[in-house]
């Protein structure tokens, strides 16, 4: 059962930051709630007072503006990033990942804002938005900041977000021109799970060489994107030389733990099956 | 036939579907109190001390129990259980204590204030360990502990029974065997998952008797028990039991009714409400058992199985007192559907300090048919044969003897059918197939076979009423768990007494106090032995509405006939009576009134059935066999160990289908446990005996995202003569030897023998990468 807890749900930013304030690291947002409960009624986060951020207007937009971005606002669920056409058809990858985020039941109350600050190691969404480097938009009654999420995640559950600050919004980039992007996600079941290992990659042609980014879930502590195996590409040789290579980069780079839902070995060896499928259906797509 | 036989919707569609169906949790009672359990962080320690006195000032607590508090144990077979831990704990999830309290809330914050002083013991984590002569004992007082004659528990050890059965000679069966392959196979504890956490409510009230409000299987045996522990006379307990949501055998025998009963007792004579958590229902609630087996097989090289010897060892957990008959069930019926003329087969029900095991869905039979159909598929590729062809040409049928020595009724079911019904539906016969270089498609096979795990004297009952309107009410004691039971017996009424179906309401509650007596609903007994009690309940209506009926139209009782609501005379259809004009007695034009109102009663044993010899365990167990058989198409990644099932087929000798789909439902049903089981469902533990993923994140089930694209059900009928309309029951026999399928086609795609539950991907992966 939840612990006795303090609700706010104010209308207004100004609110907002007046509780925050007032608070601090007793007060935690609450958006889908989705995450925040759950671990509220297991005693793994502490809270006196909750507030809830749902009717605050300022924090509900998905918006896309050509030749921009994508900006997805703090509230704004997955089931309505899953149906947004724009989001199907210039950020596929991001699309495919928030998919695989729970069953719709969950999707129509999470949010992809929640589930970066959220910080799980296995974050869906969060591989997508690092090779799309998306920027976290960060609000507080101080001002406003704006920070690559590769800087976001700072451990486990943990984020650079002060209590007094809130997420506005993620701002995602125009990608790169005809790129192709793809999340591959092993489960332990076929329906619905959290990932055992996720690989988000993207890849496309610049002058006449392809450029890949890849970002992986359920690896480290942290969301990660490894560079190291991206710049596998810009150097020399095959195209098969430079896939190995960046999955040899890849498969170093990780720090996978043994936990209840895969052993470290199998998410190395995973690390490196799903690196290797996805380069190759990224290569012979651009 | 008008009415059996036919796809009809199932009665409780409507009240299930608009969410109007009563269960135990929408009972709420006058002055209610509720508890919350506090949970041993232990899996053996002993209790030093409890000290509750801070928990007791939380505004709104009204009293707290521990195990001393209740000194008297409980159990179905075994009286092994205690209704708290008194003196040790023995599973991490034991109840130590109950808060009860005004509102939960209250009960919660109490519960963190109680403090125990524990002195750990060296827990038994593995079913082998506690087999050792050394091993620590987690019922030490097992000599002292009253049980039905048919169990054998041995004092001084952890064996909570022992179960043998012999036939033959099987040092000679294994010199004439041309080859002999040994091998071993695990399973894991697992947990019913039903969608509805058990949840009762008890009141003990102040002239010493008992009422209960539960989400049970058996209210007959909560009621039997509780009165034979307790010292109270059957009369003074009525057990109310409303629709229940999902049993799987997790709600047979008895539970926590005691707990609530005697809590309400400590508390005022309140009713007192417990309802677990999903987590607590992972924690507390029983499981079903651990499972080990070695098998050795003698076989010729014409493929004839000359000889066996079994050994099956149960992971009862904590207690045992309904688990020993899971050891027994898998004792009598260890060889699977397969005729082995000398056997040697032990069955042991062994404590530990995991959580207690229960009844579940097909009990000892999905264990040990895990372990038979593995090993059949790995005997016949020892001797090169094909293992369609190898099952067939031992397949135990009418006039060969069952391992207890039963020689297999003429009309019983076929297992050759079932078997020769999935080898054509899945297309056997072709080799794997390679459709990228890691993935591979192959095809699997497995039998199965089981009887009703119930002691001889179970008995079912039946009331049938005729209303003054002509509509009928049948009162039956089989809970429906989902299963569907009731259905099937309103269309048994609606035949036997020409009724329409919608003119026959099934009681939707069980109320000891009102309801016709049932043994347990279990088994998959309850359709053949409450249909044949239904059968008879409507004949002796029919009996009594035909005596007044002869005298009101003045012919003799064999010149009458019912039919669309009325009686008449053959061949005279306008010499008739409504059945409502009879429903009370016949009332003349006078006033004069003859007959009175009409209840039809029947009953039904098994007929013929025995104790197992203790030394031999031979004798006659089963009420029916019913035979089946699984196959499945797998298509296997060999990189990840992933696997997809393309193809399922099931085919079920069910005898009659009294409704089809009803019965296609419990296949596909059970077919997806039996798949959710078999690749996925699995308690882990810490080095310490803690559960590690008492939760749905972590401890995965399938769900609709799961199920295979393509499932073809085979109903096969051969119907039985004693069955009701030749009807065997099937609910459980449905989820039996899908996992042994999926293995034995990850054997043929890759040579790999996985004998190791769950067939988890990664557990694939590391059993593939053994082999490179």
């Amino acid at each position: 059962m939840l612990p006795k807890i303090e609700y706010s749900c104010p209308q207004t930013l100004e609110e907002l930051f007046e509780i925050l304030e007032k608070y601090k690291e007793q007060a935690k947002v609450l958006a889908g709630g989705t995450d925040l409960l759950v671990s509220l009624r297991d005693r793994i986060e502490k809270a006196r007072h909750i507030v809830d951020i749902k009717k605050i207007k300022e924090l509900e937009k998905l918006e896309y503006r050509e030749g921009e971005g994508l900006v997805i606002g703090a509230t704004v669920t997955l089931r309505k990033i899953l149906e947004s056409r724009v989001v199907k058809e210039r950020y596929p990858v991001l699309w495919e990942a928030v998919r695989t985020i729970g069953d719709m039941i969950l999707k129509n109350r999470a949010t992809l804002v929640g589930n970066i600050c959220n910080a799980s190691p296995a974050a869906d969404s969060a591989p997508a938005l690092l090779i799309l480097e998306a920027k976290v938009r960060i609000l507080s009654r101080e001002g406003f900041r704006e920070v690559p999420i590769e800087n976001f995640f700072t451990g486990v559950k943990k984020t650079i977000l002060k209590p007094w600050e809130i997420v506005k919004e993620v701002f995602v980039p125009e990608p790169p021109r005809n790129h192709f992007g793809r999340y591959l996600k092993m489960m332990r079941v076929m329906s619905e799970d959290l990932s055992v290992v996720g690989v988000a990659g993207l890849g496309y042609r610049e002058g006449g060489d392809v450029k890949i980014r890849l970002a992986y879930s359920s690896v480290a502590p942290t969301p990660l994107r490894i560079r190291e195996a991206e710049e596998a590409f810009l150097k020399p040789g095959t195209i098969e030389e430079k896939i190995e290579r960046a999955v040899q980069i890849a498969a170093e780079k990780v720090s996978p733990i043994s936990d209840v839902r895969g052993s470290a070995e199998y998410r190395l060896h995973l690390v490196k099956v799903l690196t290797r499928r996805l380069l190759k259906q990224i290569v012979e797509v651009v | 036939m008008k009415y059996v036989g036919k796809s009809i919707q199932r009665i409780d569609a409507f009240e299930k579907v608009t969410g109007s169906a009563e269960y135990a949790g929408d009972i709420e009672l006058p002055g209610m109190l509720y508890t919350k359990l506090l949970l041993s962080p232990y899996a053996h320690a002993k209790i030093k001390s409890i000290d509750f006195s801070d928990a007791l000032k939380v505004p709104g607590v009204i009293t707290i129990a521990i195990g001393e508090d209740f000194p008297f144990r409980i159990g179905l077979y075994v009286n092994d259980r205690n209704i708290l831990a008194r003196k040790k704990v023995r599973w991490v999830g034991e109840p130590v204590a109950a808060v009860v309290a005004e509102n939960l809330e209250a009960a919660e914050e109490a519960i963190e204030l109680i403090k125990v002083d524990y002195e750990p013991l060296p827990p038994v984590l593995d079913v082998r360990d506690a087999l050792k002569p050394d091993a620590p004992l987690v019922h030490e007082e097992l000599g002292e502990y009253a049980h039905s004659p048919a169990f054998n528990p041995i004092p001084g050890t952890n064996i909570a029974n022992r179960f043998v059965v012999k036939k033959g000679n099987v040092e000679e069966g294994f010199k004439k065997s041309d080859v002999i392959v040994e091998n071993e196979f695990l399973m894991p504890q697992v947990s019913h998952v039903p969608m509805e956490p058990h949840t009762c409510i008890g009141q003990y009230m102040k002239d010493g008797s008992i009422k209960i409000w539960t989400s049970a299987q058996s209210p007959f045996a909560i009621r039997y028990i509780l009165g034979y522990s307790l010292g109270v006379p059957l009369h003074k307990i009525s057990v109310y039991v409303p629709y229940v949501g999902g049993g799987f055998g997790g709600k047979a025998g008895i539970n926590f009714e005691p707990l609530v009963v005697l809590l309400s007792k400590k508390a005022g004579y309140r009713p007192v409400k417990l309802e677990l958590t999903r987590e607590e229902q992972f924690m507390v609630a029983p499981v079903r058992q651990g499972f080990y087996g070695k098998i050795k097989t003698g076989v010729t090289r014409d493929g004839k199985i000359m000889a066996e010897k079994i050994l099956y060892v149960f992971d009862a957990g904590a207690y045992a007192d309904y688990g020993v008959n899971i050891g027994r069930a898998a004792g009598y019926s260890c060889t699977g559907p397969y005729y082995v003329p000398n056997l040697e087969g032990e069955s042991l029900t062994v404590y530990t300090n995991h959580p207690w095991g229960t009844a579940f869905r097909g009990f000892g039979h999905f264990e040990f048919l895990w372990a038979i159909e593995r090993q059949m598929e790995i005997v016949a590729a020892e001797i090169g044969m094909d293992p369609i062809e190898f099952r067939l040409k031992n397949a135990l049928l009418p006039g060969l003897t069952t391992p207890t020595g039963e020689k297999l009724r003429e009309d019983a079911g076929r297992i050759d059918q079932c078997i020769k019904a999935v080898a054509e539906k899945i297309g056997w016969g072709t080799p794997p197939v390679k459709i990228t270089p890691n993935k591979i498609r192959a095809k699997g096979i497995a039998a199965l076979w089981k009887a009703p795990a119930m002691p001889p004297n179970a008995a079912s009952s039946a009331i049938i009423k005729l209303n003054e309107d002509g509509t009928f009410l049948l009162s039956v004691g089989v809970t429906e768990i989902g299963q569907g039971t009731v259905t099937a017996l309103a269309q048994i009424v609606a035949e036997e007494l020409s009724v329409p179906v919608e003119k026959i309401k099934v009681v939707p509650f069980r109320h000891t106090d009102l309801t016709p007596y049932s043994w347990q609903t279990v088994a998959s007994r309850n359709l053949f032995m409450e249909g044949r009690a239904v059968i008879r309940a409507a004949r002796d209506v029919k009996e009594q509405i035909l005596e007044v009926a002869s005298q009101v139209l003045r012919v003799p009782k064999d010149d009458l006939e019912i039919e669309d609501e009325k009686v008449y005379v053959k061949g005279r259809p306008e010499w008739s009576l409504q059945l409502k004009d009879i429903a009370a007695g016949y009332v003349y034009p006078n006033g004069n009134t003859i007959g009175g109102p009409i209840i039809g009663r029947g009953y039904y044993v098994g007929s013929r059935l025995t104790y197992l010899d203790p030394e031999t365990g031979q004798g006659y167990p089963a009420l029916k066999w019913t035979f089946g058989a699984q196959a499945v198409e797998i298509e296997l990644d060999t990189e990840t160990g992933e696997i997809k099932i393309l193809k399922l087929v099931s085919a079920f000798d069910v005898g009659k289908a009294i409704n089809p789909m009803l019965v296609e439902g419990q296949i596909v049903g059970g077919c997806v446990q039996s798949i959710s089981l078999g690749m996925w469902e699995e308690y882990k533990y810490d080095k310490n005996g803690r559960m590690i993923n008492p939760n749905l994140t972590d401890y995965k089930i399938a769900r609709a995202g799961d199920i295979p694209e393509e499932h073809i059900v085979v109903i096969i009928e051969n119907p039985q003569k004693d069955g009701p309309y030749g009807a065997r029951g099937v609910g459980e026999l449905s989820m039996l030897s899908v996992p042994p399928a999926i293995a034995n086609a990850i054997f043929h795609a890759t040579g790999v023998n996985i004998n190791n539950l769950p067939l988890s991907f990664e557990n694939i992966w590391k059993a593939l990468k053994e082999k490179r």
